[in-house]
C-alpha cells in the first residue's frame, strides 16, 4: 500500500535536511552540503513491510511553487495522505511564506480535502531565548492562517529530538490499526515483567507503537521526552557503526535504576524492553522477544494489509 | 551525566582528590582560537555548537577536573605572556598552544615560541604540545596541507632561533570540537602525564588476552577521554564508536530512570553491550565512579563465557582500584 506525502514549504527552510537525517541516516552536520532542490524529489520509502511512504520533496524555490499552484496543480496535490509544511522560524518574508501556504491549503482542499495537514515550525534551535513562547505564537498565528482547516503544529530543529516526535507523530497516522500494535505491546510488555515495550520502525527509528502512555506507566514518573530522546540516540549510535563499515544489531543494558533490551522484533522493526525489576536478567528478555518475534510479524502484516 | 550520578553510591567512596597536588595543563592561544571551547566541550559536556556563543576570556580561568589523576587546566586569555602568566611555567606539566588552522601562522607561531622556549628553559620535563585547530573547516587534502605547513614552519623557526631547540619535543595533532579528533589528541596529551600508564596498559593487556578482546579502552565517562588502551593499534573509527557508544549509555540513563522508584544500587556496577552486524560486541563496565573499561569481543566470548567475562572485569577492577589508591597516596605524600 502506497502512501502519498507531501513535504512543501520555503526554499532553504529545512526539509531535504530532515528527510536525510530521518530516511538516510546522515548526521546533521552534513545538511549545510545539501543544494537546493530542483523541483519535486521522488522518494520510495519501505515503511514497516507493505506499507510505503511515497514522499514528495517539493523543492521551494518561487518558481517551482508558482508551477505547483498552476500548471502542476492536479499531480501534486491530488491522492495526498499527508501534507508536511515546513516553515522556518526566522524566515526573512514571513508574509510570502503566508501566502503560499494558504493557496497551497486551497488546492489541497480541493484534489485531496482528507488529507491530514501537520506544520513544521522548524529550526527552533537558532531561537535565542524563551522557545515555547515563540512556538506558541507561531501557533496561534499559524492555525489563524489555516482557517477552517485542521492542523497540527509541531516545533523542530534537526539538532535535537523534535524532530523525531514530530515525524513518529505523523506516521502513526498512517499506520492502519496502531492501536492494535499497541495493544498486543501491552500483553508482551506484562509478560515480561518490563516497565513498558516501544516499536520502533528499523531504519528510520521512529516510534510505531508503546505499551504505556507518555507521562510513563502507573507509579513511575518518567522523562516525557524519553521515546524521541531514545530514537535520536539509537539513530546516532547506527550511524557511528555505520561509519565504521558496521551495522548496529541490538544493545543491552544493566544499568542501577533499570535494564533494558533493545533488538530486532520483525523484519522492518526493533523492539526496546525497559525493566525496573532487579530480579529480572537480560538473557530471559532477549529469550521473551525470540518467542515473540511470529506473533508481531504475523500482526504487522495484518495491520498494513487492514 | 546519567552514569555518574547513578554511580555516586557505587563500590568504594569516590578518590577525593581535595588538597592534593593537582597536574597542571596551560591552555594557550590567540584570541578566538578556540582554547575555551576545547576545555567546555571536554570537561563541561558543552555541545560544540553551542561554543559559538562563549564569551571572550579575558583573565586565567583554572579549571579543575578529576580522574584517574587530578587535573588543573589553566584557560588563558590570547595575549597572556610568561611574564602575564602570573605563575612559574615549571609548575606546568604540559603546554598545549592551541592555533587556528585557518588563521595567519606568524603572530600564533611567535607567540608558541616565546612560551615554549621558555618553557624548556624552566622545565625540559613538561611535554609541548600543539593542537591545529577547527580542522573540520577544511577539506580533506587542504587539511593535511595546512597541518604539514604550520609543523614544518614551527620546526624550522625553533631551529633558527637556536639550534639546541632541535631536541625540544613538540607534538602536533589535528583537532576540532565538532568531531572526536580533540578527544584523541587531549587523551593523547593526558597519556604522558599519568605515571601509572604502564600498570594501566598492562591491566588492559592482560584482560585482552584472557578475555579474548581484539581491544580494549579504559574511558574517562564524563569526559570520553581514553585514559589507557592495550598494545594494539587505536583505530580511529573504533575510537569515535567507543566516544559515541559512552554518549549513549550516559544519555540513555536518566530518560528512564524513574523518580518514583529507589533502586538500591550500592555495590551494583552498570554494564552494556551493543552486538553488531560482522561478528563483534562492544561491552562496557563501569570500573570506578569515573572509570569505564571498553572492549571490543568475540560474540562467542560474550554469549558462551559470560562467567569468565565477568571474572576478568572484577580482576581488572581490582587492579584499577589499586592503582588509584596508590595515586592517591603518592600525591599527598604518603609514599
Ligand atoms: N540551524 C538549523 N539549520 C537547519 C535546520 N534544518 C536545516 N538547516 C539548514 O538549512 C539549510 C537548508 O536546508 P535544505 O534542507 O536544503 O532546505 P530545503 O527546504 O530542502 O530547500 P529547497 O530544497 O530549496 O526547497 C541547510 O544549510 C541546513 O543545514 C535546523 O533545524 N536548524
Ligand atoms: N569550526 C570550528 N569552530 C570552532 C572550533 N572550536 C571552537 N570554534 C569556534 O571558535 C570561536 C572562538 O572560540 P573560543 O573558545 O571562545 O576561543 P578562545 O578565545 O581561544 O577561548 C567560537 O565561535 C567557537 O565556536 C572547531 O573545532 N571548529
Ligand atoms: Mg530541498
Amino acid at each position: 500500500m502506497k502512501k502519498k506525502v507531501l513535504l512543501m514549504g520555503a526554499s532553504g527552510s529545512g526539509k531535504t535536511s530532515m528527510r536525510s537525517l530521518i530516511f538516510s541516516n546522515n548526521p546533521a552536520s552534513l545538511t549545510s552540503r545539501l543544494g537546493a532542490t530542483i523541483d519535486v524529489e521522488q522518494n520510495h520509502v519501505r515503511f514497516l513491510g507493505d506499507l510505503i511512504l511515497n514522499l514528495w520533496d517539493c523543492g521551494g524555490q518561487d518558481s517551482f511553487m508558482d508551477s505547483y499552484l498552476s500548471t502542476q496543480r492536479s499531480t501534486i496535490f491530488q491522492h495526498v495522505w499527508v501534507l508536511i509544511y515546513v516553515f522556518e522560524v526566522g524566515a526573512r518574508d514571513a508574509a510570502k511564506d503566508a501566502e503560499y501556504y494558504r493557496d497551497c491549503l486551497d488546492a489541497l482542499q480541493k484534489y485531496s480535502p482528507d488529507a491530514a495537514v501537520f506544520l513544521l515550525v522548524h529550526k527552533m534551535d537558532l531561537v535565542v531565548g524563551e522557545k515555547s513562547a515563540v512556538l506558541e505564537r507561531r501557533t496561534r498565528e499559524l492555525q489563524a492562517e489555516s482557517g477552517s482547516v485542521a492542523v497540527t503544529v509541531f516545533g523542530t530543529s534537526i539538532y535535537d529530538e523534535t524532530l523525531y516526535k514530530a515525524w513518529s507523530h505523523i506516521v502513526h497516522t498512517i499506520i492502519p490499526n496502531a492501536a492494535v500494535l499497541s495493544k498486543h505491546l501491552t500483553t508482551f510488555a506484562r509478560a515480561c515483567s518490563a516497565t513498558e515495550a516501544i516499536l520502533f520502525e528499523r531504519t528510520t527509528f521512529l516510534v510505531i507503537a508503546t505499551s504505556s502512555s507518555p507521562d510513563g506507566p502507573d507509579g513511575f514518573d518518567l522523562s516525557a521526552a524519553r521515546y524521541e530522546r531514545t530514537s535520536e540516540l539509537i539513530k546516532a549510535l547506527k550511524h557511528s557503526c555505520t561509519r565504521m563499515r558496521e551495522e548496529f544489531h541490538a544493545l543491552e543494558m544493566e544499568l542501577p535504576e533499570f535494564t533494558a533490551v533493545l533488538d530486532g522484533m520483525t523484519k522492518n522493526t526493533y523492539v526496546l524492553l525497559i525493566v525496573h525489576d532487579p530480579t529480572i536478567e537480560t538473557a530471559a528478555l532477549k529469550i521473551n522477544i525470540r518467542l515473540a518475534r511470529p506473533k508481531f510479524e504475523e500482526l504487522q502484516s495484518d495491520s498494513v494489509l487492514a | 551525566m546519567a552514569t555518574a550520578t547513578a554511580t555516586k553510591s557505587n563500590g568504594p567512596p569516590p578518590t577525593s582528590f581535595d588538597n592534593l597536588q593537582r597536574t597542571k595543563i596551560l591552555l594557550l592561544g590567540q584570541r578566538g582560537s578556540g582554547k575555551t571551547s576545547i576545555q567546555q566541550v571536554l570537561f563541561n559536556d558543552v555541545p560544540p555548537k553551542q561554543t559559538f556563543y562563549l564569551e571572550p576570556t579575558s583573565r586565567a580561568v583554572k579549571h579543575r577536573y578529576d580522574t584517574v589523576i587530578p587535573l588543573e587546566i589553566w584557560d588563558c586569555p590570547g595575549n597572556t605572556s610568561p611574564d602575564t602568566l602570573g605563575a612559574s611555567l615549571a609548575d606546568f606539566s604540559s603546554i598545549i598552544f592551541v592555533i587556528d588552522i585557518q588563521d595567519s601562522y606568524q603572530q600564533p607561531v611567535a607567540r608558541m615560541l616565546d612560551f615554549f622556549a621558555a618553557a624548556y628553559q624552566e622545565n625540559p620535563g613538561a611535554t609541548l604540545e600543539v593542537f591545529v585547530h577547527k580542522a573540520e573547516s577544511l577539506a580533506e587534502d587542504y587539511k593535511i596541507e595546512n597541518f604539514r605547513h604550520i609543523q614544518q614552519r614551527v620546526i624550522d623557526e625553533l631551529f633558527d632561533a637556536s639550534p639546541e631547540y632541535e631536541q625540544m619535543p613538540v607534538n602536533f595533532h589535528l583537532t576540532s570540537v565538532y568531531d572526536h579528533s580533540i578527544r584523541e589528541a587531549f587523551s593523547r596529551v593526558l597519556h604522558k602525564l599519568i605515571d601509572s600508564l604502564p600498570y594501566l596498559e598492562d591491566l588492559l593487556n592482560v584482560f585482552c588476552s584472557n578475555s579474548q578482546a581484539s581491544k580494549a579502552f579504559l574511558f574517562d565517562v564524563k569526559s570520553r577521554l581514553y585514559v589507557a588502551t592495550d598494545e594494539s593499534p587505536v583505530d580511529t573509527g573504533m575510537h569515535n564508536l567507543c566516544c559515541d557508544y559512552v554518549r549513549t549509555l550516559s544519555a540513555f540513563g536518566p530518560l528512564y530512570m524513574s523518580a518514583s522508584v529507589n533502586a538500591d544500587s550500592r555495590s551494583f556496577y552498570p554494564s552494556a553491550a551493543v552486538s553488531l552486524a560482522q561478528g563483534t560486541t562492544l561491552t562496557y563496565h563501569l570500573i570506578t565512579p569515573q572509570l569505564a573499561l571498553l572492549a571490543m569481543l568475540h560474540p562467542g566470548v560474550f554469549e558462551e563465557r559470560r562467567g569468565l567475562l565477568e571474572y576478568n572485569v572484577v580482576f581488572f577492577r581490582e587492579g584499577v582500584q589499586e592503582i588509584a589508591l596508590v595515586e592517591r597516596d603518592a600525591r599527598s605524600g604518603n609514599l
